[in-house]
């Protein structure tokens, strides 16, 4: 009786998300018309697959480690200390969230043209067309993002264990070690998992920047687009795939390091 | 070994103080208020983990305001014990001890110590603390705050969330923490009955002000004004008119009930007071036995009006003939049994003198 009474209510629960499902499916499963493991293998021993596949692994993860290395000291800062201008900064920091990374691209373009950029670059800081410019371009995406994911980390522990530390002889730095940092393990392997998939799926800013030279600067993103632009789908195909298993790995890897948590 | 002197302090709306106050070495004080009443937030700043807008703070002869929390050797229990879910119960236990750098020697002695009187050998093994139950990690964060050996122990509401039995047990093992280890204890509730069962002294802390610093008995019996009267479920309050001034203290009250009372030091003829008696201090007159002479000020008819068990006592509303007061009478189970009243009854009841405290009515905030 109950179940009839509550079925409008079931279904158009259940309808939306079956919905989207199929449609997510439809685009994964789409793949396979296409899809030739031959071909697959083939693509994966050319040498400029290979370059892109390094290339974006590598810078990734060393934008992923800068962000998330600046990131654990500022977002503990902005989650346990009140200062003026706070909600300000916060405010702003979130702005390359929200940008579109093709603007962050060209932000950067434009900032080496001052002064400032051109001392940078005078000191071997050189950003078009290099690997650099890659790294620079995906830390410039993820890092507000490592921000705001650790920030929210910090806030979910709660103070009253630093301040124990602190009355069992801590000192701010050590109860933050022995204590703070421990019990935010899991959310800072989180946030370096879930910045390091960004950045290996970051296109728009790194193409502005770095370029899409091939075996040069051009990463996994930017190579299915340079493979679409002369319907080289067999190659678009083989990246995609690649890009898929990244991420189902990421997506398992978030999951183990989260542990049960919801 | 800790003294408060003018200390204040805000946290956004709220201001605490400004607060007076001193404990002795080896003794036991419990700040008894309300919720919001600004206990913890008077823990907080005395641990250096909040800060003092004024005034200054004082640990064994040193003054102590400006120093950091862990330089303060101040052990602190909070509410939610914030044992640390990444440590198991034994590096929990040591975390204090091992953070001072204590001589291992001086660790196992006083780890067996506690093991001992908090009963721990059965728990110490646990590789976390997340399993243990109320009790269990009552005892954890007990022995943590404790191996390290502190000045002085800060406990905030430490057993609110346990059911009454082991509230109850952890009570006794912290008296024999004060008694046995002369541990000095300081210890905010808003429990009544835990404040008055362990603090040698009491504090009653109301609105983020000390109201009145006694012993039991003074802080019971002779509330300082009438918030702390009121905080204490001091039922019986009534106000009356002071009519004559004795040369020995003693005053005639006229108003809704007549009385006599003492204790009415620099209290003038036609100043409106505030009279109250707590309702096991009412004597109800067996009409089998004398009348002792110091009953005989204050007697009264009534009849019971209302009747309302409480576990281990009745109390008993009854209303005074022929003026519309009424009182509340508590009486253990046993004399409720003897007496066999019923709602209906007639009865006499006296007041006595010593019993009655009388406050002006601007007591409000001394």
């Amino acid at each position: 009786m109950s179940f009839k009474r509550d079925l409008p209510f079931r279904l158009a629960l259940i309808v939306p998300l079956a919905g989207l499902t199929g449609y997510f499916l439809l685009l994964i499963g789409s793949q396979y018309v296409f899809f030739s493991a031959a071909a697959f293998l083939h693509q994966l021993a050319l040498p400029e697959i290979q370059a892109a596949i390094v290339l974006s692994l590598g810078s990734a993860t060393v934008s992923a480690l800068l962000a998330v290395g600046i990131a654990v000291p500022g977002a503990y800062l902005l989650a346990r200390r009140e200062f003026p201008g706070k909600r300000l900064l916060d405010t702003f920091l979130d702005l390359p969230v929200v940008l579109t990374p093709i603007a962050l691209g060209t932000l950067i373009l434009m900032a080496w043209n001052t002064p400032a950029g051109r001392l940078l670059d005078d000191l071997g800081l050189t950003l078009p067309f290099t690997v650099a410019g890659v790294i620079a371009a995906q830390f410039t995406v993820v890092a507000a993002i490592a921000l705001r994911l650790l920030k929210t980390t910090f806030e979910q522990i709660d103070p009253r264990y630093e301040q124990v530390a602190r009355t069992l002889g801590c000192t701010a730095a050590s109860s933050f070690r022995r204590v703070t940092l421990p019990l935010a393990g899991r959310g800072i392997l989180a946030a370096f998992i879930l910045t390091w998939a960004r950045a290996v799926g970051e296109f728009g800013a790194t193409v502005m920047v770095a370029g899409t030279a091939r075996g040069a600067t051009a990463t996994l993103p930017s190579s299915i687009y340079l493979a679409m632009s002369v319907a080289d789908l067999p190659r678009a195909v083989t990246l995609i795939v690649l890009l898929l298993l990244i991420s189902l790995a990421v997506l398992l890897a978030v999951r183990f390091a989260l542990g049960s948590r919801p | 070994m800790i003294r408060i002197e003018q200390l204040t302090a805000r946290q956004g709306s709220f201001r605490l103080g400004p607060i007076d106050l001193d404990l002795e070495r080896g003794g036991y004080l419990t700040i008894l208020g309300p919720s919001g009443a600004g206990k913890t937030v008077l823990l907080e700043v005395c641990l250096g983990l909040a800060t003092a807008a004024a005034g200054r703070l004082w640990l064994d002869d040193i003054e102590a305001t400006q120093l950091p929390p862990e330089l303060r050797r101040i052990a602190y229990l909070p509410q939610d014990l914030a044992l640390f879910p990444h440590l198991s119960v034994r590096d929990n236990i040591l975390f204090g001890a091992r953070q001072r750098r204590l001589a291992p020697e001086v660790i196992l002695g006083r780890l067996q110590e506690l093991t001992v009187l908090l009963d721990l050998d059965g728990i110490i093994a646990r590789r976390t603390v997340t399993t243990l139950s109320g009790g269990e990690k009552q005892r954890v964060a007990l022995a943590r705050a404790l191996l390290p050996g502190p000045r002085l122990l800060f406990l905030d509401e430490p057993f609110s969330a346990l059911d009454a039995a082991i509230k109850r047990q952890l009570q006794i093992k912290l008296r024999q923490i004060n008694r046995e280890l002369g541990v000095t204890i300081l210890h905010v509730t808003h429990d009544q009955e835990e404040a008055f069962l362990l603090g040698e002294r009491i504090a009653v802390m109301i609105a983020g002000k000390l109201r009145q610093v006694g012993r039991r008995d003074d802080i019971y019996y002779r509330p300082a004004s009438l918030a702390v009267a009121r905080f204490l479920r001091n039922q019986n309050i009534l106000e009356l008119q002071v009519d004559q001034v004795g040369t020995d203290g003693s005053c005639k009250l006229v108003g809704s009930l007549p009385l006599v009372t003492s204790g009415c030091t620099g209290i003038r003829p036609g100043e409106r007071v505030a009279v109250g008696i707590r309702s096991e201090e009412v004597v109800i007159i067996r009409p089998d036995r004398p009348i002792g002479n110091d009953l005989l000020d204050n007697l009264f008819d009534a009849r019971v009006v209302d009747i309302l068990g409480f576990g281990g006592t009745h109390t008993l509303t009854v209303a005074i003939a022929d003026s519309g007061v009424r009182l509340d009478v508590e009486l253990p189970n046993c004399a409720f049994r003897d007496l066999g009243y019923a709602v209906g009854d007639s009865l006499r009841i006296a007041l006595r003198r010593r019993s009655l405290w009388t406050l002006p009515m601007n007591s409000s905030s001394p």
